[in-house]
């Protein structure tokens, strides 16, 4: 058991690591070009690009500047910012080019709001999810069944940005039905309202692929043998249906929902980006459009890291119940 | 896959080569492909899917010819194509003077003046044409690197499990987001080029991205399925007398994968689709001037209000073409698996 969850760390480990390799190859050694970028165009010259690709700390040969950033990530380092030194502490992931505030502090105040985000989207796709399925396992081959399998296979087929932005421009802007987001500074209540639209949406269209996983375990589960024999001793249908059937059908269910979940906190980027909400996915799409390496970097990581870290959890979670992939 | 109809393929195929054709009967001599090809005739859903795919695959491959069916507009004295601008059909705010009509079956673009269904029926194109040589891609490259993985096994296994594991865990969108532009430019650096020549680099930029992150799920797939078929009883035969390997994975191994990667193919064509609509609304997709649903969707989201036609001839065909492809895609798995019984 003991070696098999040191492997699972090691080969996560490696895969972070290569991410940051990766990803500062593709950023810092690109053909991207950020000190032009803040150049101002109307009055850059040569001795300008310069001193701002100074100030960035772009002069410097490159490998210098990755053991910076992965000594920052490590050990921390010192900035020197207009003539003071600025000390960034553990996992320093540097100061943004374009705000000149630290990414840390940048991406992990907005992270809480991509946490909120996903988890109120979970809450709607596992209640919505898991009872549509049983509903329709329980009523499994008729209409009403096919109904609710053909509305899921319909919304789940759909592009969901499509579905997203329709939601956010007609009931949210033009009709004012549901409540545009709104920070948390504005107060917790209307920050939770606001929050309702993006997550409803994101729920639902999540939650026509745990319709079909709930139903196909739960009708796996109710053909069992001692389902039968749950039946036949005179168990009211009730008790057989949530005791017997449904906690066997459950454990596949929980495992997909790790991933999910980590797949959300890295992937609301479109509905951050569509409602407006200011999360770190929306944070990484503007440090894209205005060339801030450093935040780009801190998200590409943070994302790589919370999937590594989930995929982990449920791995050595799922060898738990079941022992025989530690074998493979 | 079942897996007894699967040796029971093996062993009948290899019967039919010593037998007469003649001989055929009709229960044994089916492959689980002509199975499912039956009961996919028997599927309503995918039959309207089909036919819903065909329309937009003519609408792509006619629309000059659909563009064209137009008559001439009043104003400008032309028939209205696909890139023409035209600012004397908008007025000073850049809505447009001209609504629908025999010119503009769908009106003209705000600002540009754009006949509206010239670029609807082009933007078929770069869709269809993304998700299917996309698909191709990914899928080849899946399956060859499964293929290895799963046979060779050892090192090899070792290594591609790896970069699967690896590439899985990337924030993927993000990091195409971020790529996309960097690509484009080492592509393009050098020499001034027009717009349409960015245009196209983009166009291609994307698919290659779009397969090199795509290939990973079935990949792991095949992967699995071989290293479980290469221990079964017929493929240790056809080592032991000594077919050569490539003969072992292309005659033996792969004809037991055409469903999985049927299904898996078809499954990816809508998903790189809605990437690269996806791709297209968040700016690191198509770009001016090809005409695409995504890049109008992006830009007639502004005046959605004032003008929803510029909207939702995009939307619609995107959202039914998507639908139809997953729908079918759907469909086939269902007739590949032998339990479901729908």
């Amino acid at each position: 058991m003991l070696t098999y969850i040191l492997r699972r760390v090691a080969l996560a480990l490696s895969v972070i690591l290569a991410t940051l390799v990766s990803a500062f190859l593709l950023f810092f050694a690109g053909p991207s070009d950020p000190a032009q970028a803040m150049c101002p165009e109307t009055r850059c010259n040569a001795q300008r690009l310069e001193a701002i690709t100074k100030s960035l700390g772009l002069d410097k040969p490159l490998t210098a500047q990755f053991l910076d950033y992965f000594k920052g990530l490590f050990a921390g380092r010192d900035f020197l910012y207009a003539g003071d030194t600025v000390h960034c502490s553990a996992p320093c992931l540097g100061f943004s080019f374009v705000t000149r505030r630290s990414v840390n502090e940048e991406l992990f105040t907005r992270f809480p709001n991509t946490v909120v985000l996903a988890l109120m989207a979970a809450v709607v796709f596992v209640t919505l999810g898991v009872t549509l399925g049983i509903f329709a396992a329980t009523r499994r081959g008729t209409p009403t069944d096919r109904a609710v399998v053909g509305a899921s296979q319909v919304l789940g087929s759909i592009p969901y940005y499509v579905l997203a932005l329709l939601v956010a421009l007609y009931p949210v802007i033009l009709w004012g039905v549901l409540p545009q987001y709104s920070s948390l500074s504005s107060g917790v209540g209307p920050y939770f309202i606001g929050m309702l639209a993006p997550a409803l949406i994101l729920g639902l269209v999540t939650s026509a692929s745990y319709v079909r996983y709930t139903r196909n375990s739960m009708i796996e589960t109710l053909s069992m043998d001692y389902i039968r024999t749950a039946r036949s001793k005179g168990i009211s249908e009730r008790t057989v249906l949530f005791k017997h059937g449904f906690r066997a059908a459950m454990s596949p269910i929980a495992t997909i929902l790790g991933l999910d979940i980590a797949a959300l906190l890295v992937g609301t980027l479109i509905t951050e980006q569509i409602f407006g909400v200011d999360g770190i996915g929306r944070r990484g799409l503007a440090a894209l459009r205005s060339q801030d390496l450093p935040v780009i970097m801190g998200t590409v990581l943070i994302g790589a890291v919370v999937v590594v870290i989930m995929n982990l959890l449920v791995d050595i979670a799922y060898s738990f119940i079941d022992p025989r992939v530690r074998l493979s | 896959m079942p897996e007894p109809s699967a040796t029971l393929t093996e062993v009948s195929e290899e019967k039919a080569s010593t037998t007469a054709p003649a001989h055929k009967e009709v229960r044994t001599g089916r492959s689980p492909g002509q199975v499912a090809w039956a009961r996919l005739k028997q599927d309503k859903v995918a039959i309207v899917c089909s036919v819903i795919i065909l329309f937009f695959i003519l609408v792509a491959l006619f629309a000059p010819l659909l563009t064209s069916l137009q008559s001439v507009d009043p104003i400008t004295g032309t028939k209205a194509s696909v890139s023409d601008v035209h600012t004397e059909l908008v007025d000073f705010n850049g809505l447009p003077k001209v609504g629908t009509s025999s010119a503009h079956w769908l009106g003209v673009e705000p600002r540009l003046g754009r006949d509206l269904f010239a670029r609807w029926a082009y933007g078929a194109r770069p869709s269809l044409i993304i998700g299917f040589v996309a698909a191709a891609a990914s899928t080849l490259i899946g399956v060859t690197l499964g293929l290895v993985a799963g046979y060779l096994g050892g090192i090899a296994d070792k290594i591609i499990s790896w970069v699967i594991d690896f590439f899985l865990s990337l924030p993927i969108l993000l990091l195409v987001l971020a790529i996309v532009p960097i690509m484009q430019k080492s592509l393009a650096a050098g020499g001034d080029l027009t717009a349409a020549q960015v245009s196209q680099i983009r166009f291609w930029v994307l698919i290659v991205i779009l397969f090199v992150f795509g290939w990973m799920g079935l990949a792991r797939l095949v992967r699995g399925e071989v290293k479980s078929l290469r221990e079964r009883e017929f493929v240790q035969a056809a080592r032991a007398i000594g077919v050569p390997t490539r003969a072992i994975l292309f005659r033996e191994i792969l004809p037991n994968l055409v469903g999985p990667i049927i299904v898996s193919a078809s499954i990816a064509v809508p998903a790189y689709i809605t990437y690269e609509a996806t791709l297209s609304y968040l700016g690191a997709g198509l770009v001016e001037p090809t005409a695409s649903w995504g890049r109008t969707i992006a830009d007639a989201q502004n005046l959605f209000a004032t003008y929803p036609l510029w909207l939702w001839p995009s939307v619609i065909g995107l959202s039914l073409l998507v639908l139809a492809l997953s729908l079918l895609g759907d469909s086939i798995r269902d007739a590949f698996d032998p339990t479901s019984r729908r």
